[in-house]
């Protein structure tokens, strides 16, 4: 009890980490619901790799051409370049294979994450001065967050949010019904990459400030426990963002608490309650029989 | 009068060479029309281009109405929609009614008392807060004739509303869009492959077939004779 009042005490020393937390906790569900709704989870995964790559390509580039000093207060804004950069450019990639493309989806997420995985470790290892900052970067920096930092990253995020309530019902029906939404007039193509966007830059500041371990984290896994609870889809966007926050909260708790490394509790923690969530509804399901339909 | 959808010498495909060429019929106001042929025959494609879902490679497409401000009524397959979305009834119905509402702009009194009524009018007025996923398949495709409707339209394109149905929900399909048809002068064309169906209803038949596209009133393009010339003496049986 004792290391919450600490933690809600307005003199904690890791508020602006914990605020941060929960700030990535709550608007990831929020774009995650698109991404389990669009049946592209494993995005999820390629995305915020895709991002790091972003970031140490980012520092290669600059530490080659002698410009970049690690540690330096630049820092930051150049790993947050690389990272909407790579991002951005991965989608817009995937999104224009989606209609032109022969593969799969599974298999242009499959090569995307694969190729994102060893560019991130090639980028690290040919810059031989950074590999500590960049791993420390990669693994998300949210300890060390400051309140320049956390004013920065509620403001982007914050807008991403109210933007995807304010834009719910365009996204929801280009998502359920494409073609639906061009008889009706809608341009498709420019709420998909709207949408995009979004999802580009939470992502960016989600592999930013919690790395891309946690950022896939809250992007499914609050999602895939709202869709288990909720019936409307207004409620599932909430209920999942709501998830997320609460699971930011309690992994920042334990964390804190029993000197755990945060992200991997809080991806745990997430994981945990989709699980018993989950067996608790195959359970009532078997003790009032086949009556009740299973969802989809 | 003029029509309410009149195509021009019309070309369409994917790319590739054209699907269906020097294409030209109309659709007059008020008629209940059946597009219909074999499989691979063209009809998705023309279906797909009186939608303006793909582009018109030459020729014209002259709409009787204005597309911005009244969209034809669109009914898709129950099968192109994916089940995982949590969305009521209600909900799927509220898209149609909605779609004049402004990007930004919340959900209003008016739309929300649309997609009500649309829902009473396909006769599952009860049924508006029940899962979409959960309904069965006649249910979900009344679903999608009361989302065409909540739009308003002058003009309803149904893609094969009755595939994947029990033959109690197909007449109950065929009965709603019968009567939106005869008792609101609603312009319906239906595809379909279900020639003893639609006879009974459908006043003229766009008929599709190796690129050739042919129009005329029920009787003759659904005559017993040329169904067995074109398709043996199964067709003779079926319709």
């Amino acid at each position: 009890m004792s290391t919450l009042a600490e933690m809600l005490g307005a003199d904690f020393l890791l508020r602006n980490a914990l605020l941060g937390s929960v700030v990535v906790g709550l608007v990831c569900p929020l774009v995650g619901v698109y991404f389990v709704l669009r049946r592209m989870i494993f995005l999820g995964v390629a995305l915020p790799q895709l991002s790091a790559a972003g970031v140490a390509f980012a520092f290669l580039v600059t530490s080659l051409a002698g410009v970049h000093q690690h540690g330096a207060a630049s820092e930051r804004a150049l790993a947050l370049v690389g990272s909407l950069g790579f991002a951005f450019i991965g989608l817009l990639v995937l999104a224009a294979l989606e209609r032109h493309g022969r593969e799969t989806l599974e298999a242009r997420i499959g090569i995307t994450y694969a190729f994102a995985a060893a560019a991130s470790i090639l980028f690290v290892s040919v810059d031989p001065y950074g590999e500590a900052e960049m791993t420390h970067l990669l693994r998300g920096d949210i300890v060390t967050k400051t309140t320049a930092n956390l004013r920065l990253l509620t403001a982007v995020l914050g807008s991403v949010a109210a933007a995807l309530v304010a834009l719910r019902k365009e996204f929801l029906l280009v998502s359920f019904d494409r073609d639906m939404a061009i008889v009706l007039g809608k341009r498709a193509a420019l709420w998909d990459t709207l949408l995009y966007l979004l999802i580009g830059v939470t992502i960016s500041f989600g592999v930013m400030t919690a790395g891309p371990l946690v950022t896939f984290g809250f992007l499914v896994a609050p999602p895939l426990t709202a869709r288990l609870l909720t019936r409307h889809m207004l409620a599932f966007s909430l209920v999942a963002a709501g998830l997320g926050g609460a699971t930011a909260f309690t992994g920042f708790y334990l964390a804190y608490r029993f000197d755990l490394p945060l992200g991997a509790t809080d991806v745990t923690l997430s994981c945990a309650l989709l699980l018993t969530i989950a067996s608790g509804q195959q359970a009532l399901r078997l003790v009032r029989g086949p009556r009740h339909p299973r969802r989809p | 009068m003029t029509p309410l959808l009149a195509l021009r010498d019309v070309s369409l495909g994917y790319g590739g060479p054209p699907v269906l060429e020097h294409v030209s019929f109309d659709v007059e106001r008020g008629t209940f029309c059946a597009l219909l042929g074999p499989n691979g025959a063209g009809k998705t494609t023309l279906f797909r281009g009186m939608l303006g879902l793909i582009p018109v490679r030459a020729g014209r497409i002259d709409y009787g109405f204005d597309r911005r401000a009244t969209p034809p009524g669109y009914v898709p397959q129950k099968e192109t929609l994916d089940p995982i979305f949590p969305l009521t009834a209600y909900e799927v119905v509220l898209m149609g009614a909605a779609a004049h509402s402004p990007p930004l702009w919340p959900v209003g009194r008016r739309p929300r008392r649309v997609a009500a009524e649309c829902l009473e009018r396909v006769r599952l007025g009860e049924a508006a807060e029940q899962p979409f996923w959960a309904l069965s398949g006649g249910q979900k495709q009344r679903v999608l004739i009361a989302r065409a409707l909540a739009v308003q339209p002058q003009l309803l394109l149904l893609d094969e509303p009755t595939a994947g149905v029990d033959p109690g929900a197909e007449a109950a399909i065929i009965d709603v869009i019968a009567a939106l048809n005869r008792d609101a002068g609603l312009t319906v064309v239906i595809v379909s492959h279900h020639l003893r169906l639609v006879r009974e209803v459908v006043q003229s038949v766009i008929w599709v077939d190796g690129g050739v596209v042919r129009v005329g009133p029920t009787a003759e393009m659904l005559a017993a004779e040329r169904l067995e010339d074109l398709f043996g003496a199964a067709a003779r049986r079926r319709v």
